[in-house]
C-alpha cells in the first residue's frame, strides 16, 4: 500500500460502507413492527394516539436525512482540508 | 360500514401492488370511468402549455447528443434533486399510498419508507462515484473496468428491459388514471401521453425533461401541502386529534395505528423492502440524472435535496392518509349504493382534495396526477433512447467513435420508436392484469442492474464473466419467481394457489444474482478476468478524485 491516494480512497470507502450499514440496519428494523419482537411498538405513547410504530416511521425519515447531512458535512470538510 | 370495509380490504392487495409499484408509477386495481372533469382538463392544459414553451426554449440548446443525454451537465444540485423527486414521486405514490392508508392505516407506511429510503443510500454509495466514472448512463460506469463491448450489451439489454416494462405500467396507469380523473377514454390518455412525451424528449432532450419534472414536483408538493394544511385546520392543527378522529371513523378502530391490518407476514414486508430499496437504486433513468450536474459535489447535493423533497412528501402523505380515514369514512357523498368508494380506492386521495378544497382543488390534484405520469415517462424515454443510441450504437457498434450528427439522429429515432412501442403496448395491455408488469422493473433492477453496478465499484474480484452470468441469473430468476407467484400463477393463469408465495421475489433473486456473480468471478481464470481485477484500484482512485481514465474505458 504505497499509494497514499489509494489509502485515502479506501478510508472513504470504509466510511461509505459504515453509513450504508447503519442505514440498512435501521431500514430493515422497520419490519420488526410486523413481528412479535416489535409488539411493544404497537402501544400508544402516553395519552396520545401516536403509537411507537408511527413514531418510528417519522424518526427514521428524519434520521436518514440527518445522516445524509452529516455525511455531506464530513465530505465537505475533508474536501476543504 | 363493516361490509364496505371488508370490500375495501379485499381490494387491498391490488392497492398494495400499485403502492409497491409506486416507483414504477403504475395505477392498478379496479377503476371506474368518472364524469367529464372540465376543471381538471383546463388545469392540465395549462401545464401542457407551460411545459411545451419550456421545450421550445430547450430545443435551441439541444443540438448534440451530449446535450440530449445530460442537458450539458449544467443542472444544479437543487434543480436535479427536485427533478429526481419529480421523476420518482409518481401518481401511484400519491394515490396508491394514500389509498392504502385509507384501507389499512399504518401498513401503508411500509410503502412510504421503502420509496424514501433509497435516496440516502444513493448518496452514501453511488452519487459521487457514479458521477465521476460515467458520462451519460450507468452502463458507462460498469464498462470502465470490464470488457467494454460485452458488458455494455448485457447492461443495455437490462436497461431496455426495465424501461419497456416500466413504460407498459406507466401507459396502462395513464389510461386508467384518465378514466378516473378526467372522464376521458383510455386510448385518448395513452396517445396523449405518448405525443406529449415525444414532443418534450425529441426536441428538448434531458433539459426539457428536467424542467417538466421540476414543475411537476413543485405542483405536487404544493398540492399535498395545501390539502394537509386544510385537513389539520379542521382538527385545530393537532395531529393527535386527527388520529383520534381516524380511529373513531375506521371500522378497525385503534388497529389502524399499528401494523397488521393488511400485512401479517414479516417476510412479505422484507420482500417489499428489498424490492423497493434496491430496485430504486438500479433504475437506469434515476441513475442517469446523476450525470446532468457539473461535478461530484452537485451529484451528492442532488441526492440530498431529493431526500429532503421526498422525505417531506411521504411525511405529508401521513396526514393525507389519516385525513382520508377521518373525513371520507362515513361520508355518503363518496360512496355508491353498494358501499364502494366512488371510483375505487385509488380515488381516496382525490376525494380528500374534494372534501377539503372543492372542485378547484380536485381539478388541480387531478391535473397534477396526470402530469406526474408525463414526467416519469419522459425520464424513461430519455433513458431508453440513451441505451440505444449511446450505449449500443455509439459505444458498441461504432467503438466509441460515432459521427455526432448520426448519433443525434439515431437518438431521436429511438425516442420515436419508444413512443410508438409505448402506445402499442399500452393499448395491447389495456385489459390485462398489469400488476406483475409493474413489479418486474423493480425486481429486475434490484436483481440485474444494482448488483453489477455495486460490485463494479466496490469489489475488486468482479470479472466480466461473473457480471454477465449474474445479470442473466438475476433476470431469469426474477422472471421465473414472478410467473410462479400470485400475480401470474393465480391472477393471470388462474391457478388456485401460487407455487411461490410472494409477489416481490427481490429478497431471493437479488442474493441469488450476487451469489452467481461471486461464484463465477472467483472461479474465472481467464486472461480477461485478470485484467478486470487489475483495473479495480485505478478505477477506485478515479471514482473518488474524478479523474478520467486514459481513453474512455478500462485498461486493457
Amino acid at each position: 500500500m504505497t499509494d497514499p491516494r489509494l489509502a485515502y480512497v479506501q478510508r472513504k470507502t470504509r466510511r461509505r460502507l459504515a453509513f450504508s450499514a447503519v442505514h440498512l440496519v435501521l431500514y430493515f428494523s422497520f419490519s420488526l413492527n410486523w413481528s412479535s419482537w416489535g409488539e411493544p411498538l404497537s402501544h400508544r405513547l402516553g395519552v396520545t394516539q401516536v403509537t411507537g410504530s408511527l413514531l418510528m416511521f417519522i424518526l427514521l425519515v428524519l434520521i436518514f436525512i440527518g445522516m445524509e447531512f452529516l455525511f455531506l458535512q464530513m465530505e465537505s470538510k475533508e474536501t476543504q482540508e | 360500514m363493516k361490509a364496505m370495509f371488508l370490500f375495501l380490504l379485499r381490494s387491498a392487495p391490488l392497492l398494495v401492488l400499485s403502492g409497491v409499484a409506486a416507483a414504477a408509477g403504475s395505477i392498478d386495481g379496479e377503476v371506474e370511468q368518472q364524469p367529464l372533469n372540465t376543471t381538471a382538463i383546463v388545469m392540465f392544459l395549462l401545464f401542457v402549455v407551460m411545459t411545451l414553451l419550456i421545450t421550445w426554449r430547450a430545443a435551441k440548446t439541444t443540438t448534440s447528443s451530449a446535450a440530449f443525454y445530460n442537458a450539458g451537465g449544467k443542472i444544479t444540485g437543487l434543480q436535479n434533486g427536485a427533478a429526481i423527486a419529480g421523476d420518482f414521486m409518481s401518481a401511484a405514490s400519491f394515490l396508491g399510498i394514500t389509498g392504502l392508508i385509507f384501507v389499512g392505516g399504518f401498513d401503508g407506511m411500509i410503502l412510504s419508507l421503502g420509496a424514501f429510503a433509497a435516496w440516502p443510500l444513493l448518496m452514501f454509495m453511488f452519487a459521487k462515484r457514479v458521477r465521476n466514472l460515467g458520462s451519460f448512463t450507468f452502463v458507462d460506469v460498469v464498462s470502465q473496468r470490464l470488457a467494454r463491448g460485452q458488458i455494455r450489451i448485457v447492461a443495455s439489454i437490462g436497461t431496455i428491459a426495465v424501461v419497456i416494462m416500466y413504460l407498459i405500467a406507466q401507459m396502462v396507469g395513464a389510461g386508467k388514471l384518465i378514466q378516473l380523473l378526467f372522464g376521458l377514454p383510455y386510448e385518448v390518455a395513452v396517445i396523449t401521453v405518448s405525443a406529449l412525451v415525444l414532443a418534450y424528449v425529441a426536441f428538448g432532450g434531458m433539459l426539457a425533461t428536467t424542467w417538466v419534472q421540476i414543475i411537476k414536483a413543485t405542483l405536487l408538493l404544493t398540492g399535498v401541502t395545501l390539502i394537509a394544511i386544510l385537513i389539520l385546520a379542521r382538527t385545530g392543527f393537532s395531529f393527535n386529534e386527527l388520529l383520534s378522529l381516524a380511529v373513531e371513523k375506521h371500522p378497525k378502530g385503534e388497529a389502524i395505528l399499528s401494523p397488521g391490518v393488511v400485512f401479517k407476514d414479516p417476510v412479505q414486508i422484507a420482500t417489499i423492502q428489498v424490492s423497493m430499496l434496491f430496485g430504486t437504486l438500479g433504475l437506469p433513468h434515476i441513475l442517469m440524472r446523476l450525470f446532468t450536474v457539473p461535478d461530484m459535489r452537485q451529484a451528492q447535493l442532488s441526492a440530498f435535496y431529493a431526500s429532503l423533497f421526498m422525505g417531506y412528501f411521504y411525511l405529508v402523505l401521513l396526514v393525507l392518509g389519516f385525513g382520508t380515514v377521518a373525513f371520507i369514512y362515513g361520508n355518503p357523498e363518496y360512496f355508491d349504493a353498494d358501499g364502494k368508494l366512488t371510483g375505487g380506492i385509488n380515488m381516496a386521495a382525490i376525494h380528500i382534495a374534494s372534501a377539503m378544497g372543492g372542485d378547484i382543488l380536485t381539478g388541480f390534484m387531478s391535473a397534477v396526477s396526470f402530469a406526474t405520469i408525463l414526467a416519469v415517462v419522459a425520464g424513461l424515454t430519455v433513458s431508453g433512447a440513451a441505451a440505444i443510441s449511446h450505449d449500443l450504437y455509439a459505444q458498441v457498434i461504432k467503438q466509441g467513435e460515432p459521427d455526432p450528427k448520426t448519433e443525434l439522429r439515431i437518438t431521436r429515432i429511438a425516442v420515436f420508436v419508444i413512443g410508438l412501442v409505448a402506445v402499442v403496448l399500452g393499448i395491447a395491455f389495456e385489459n390485462e392484469n398489469v400488476a406483475f408488469i409493474a413489479v418486474m422493473p423493480m425486481v429486475t433492477a434490484a436483481s440485474v442492474t444494482f448488483p453489477i453496478l455495486l460490485l463494479s465499484m466496490f469489489w475488486s474480484g468482479l470479472t466480466t464473466r461473473g457480471a454477465t452470468y449474474g445479470a442473466i441469473a438475476g433476470f431469469l430468476s426474477s422472471l421465473l419467481l414472478i410467473v410462479l407467484g400470485p400475480q401470474v400463477w393465480v391472477s393471470v393463469i388462474g391457478n388456485e394457489q401460487p407455487l411461490f408465495p410472494y409477489d416481490y421475489p427481490g429478497l431471493f433473486t437479488m442474493p441469488f444474482a450476487f451469489a452467481v456473480i461471486w461464484l463465477v468471478s472467483v472461479t474465472d481464470r481467464s486472461a480477461r478476468g485478470e485484467i478486470d481485477r487489475a483495473n479495480y484500484h485505478s478505477l477506485l482512485v478515479r471514482s473518488e478524485f474524478g479523474e478520467k481514465a486514459a481513453g474512455e474505458g478500462a485498461v486493457g
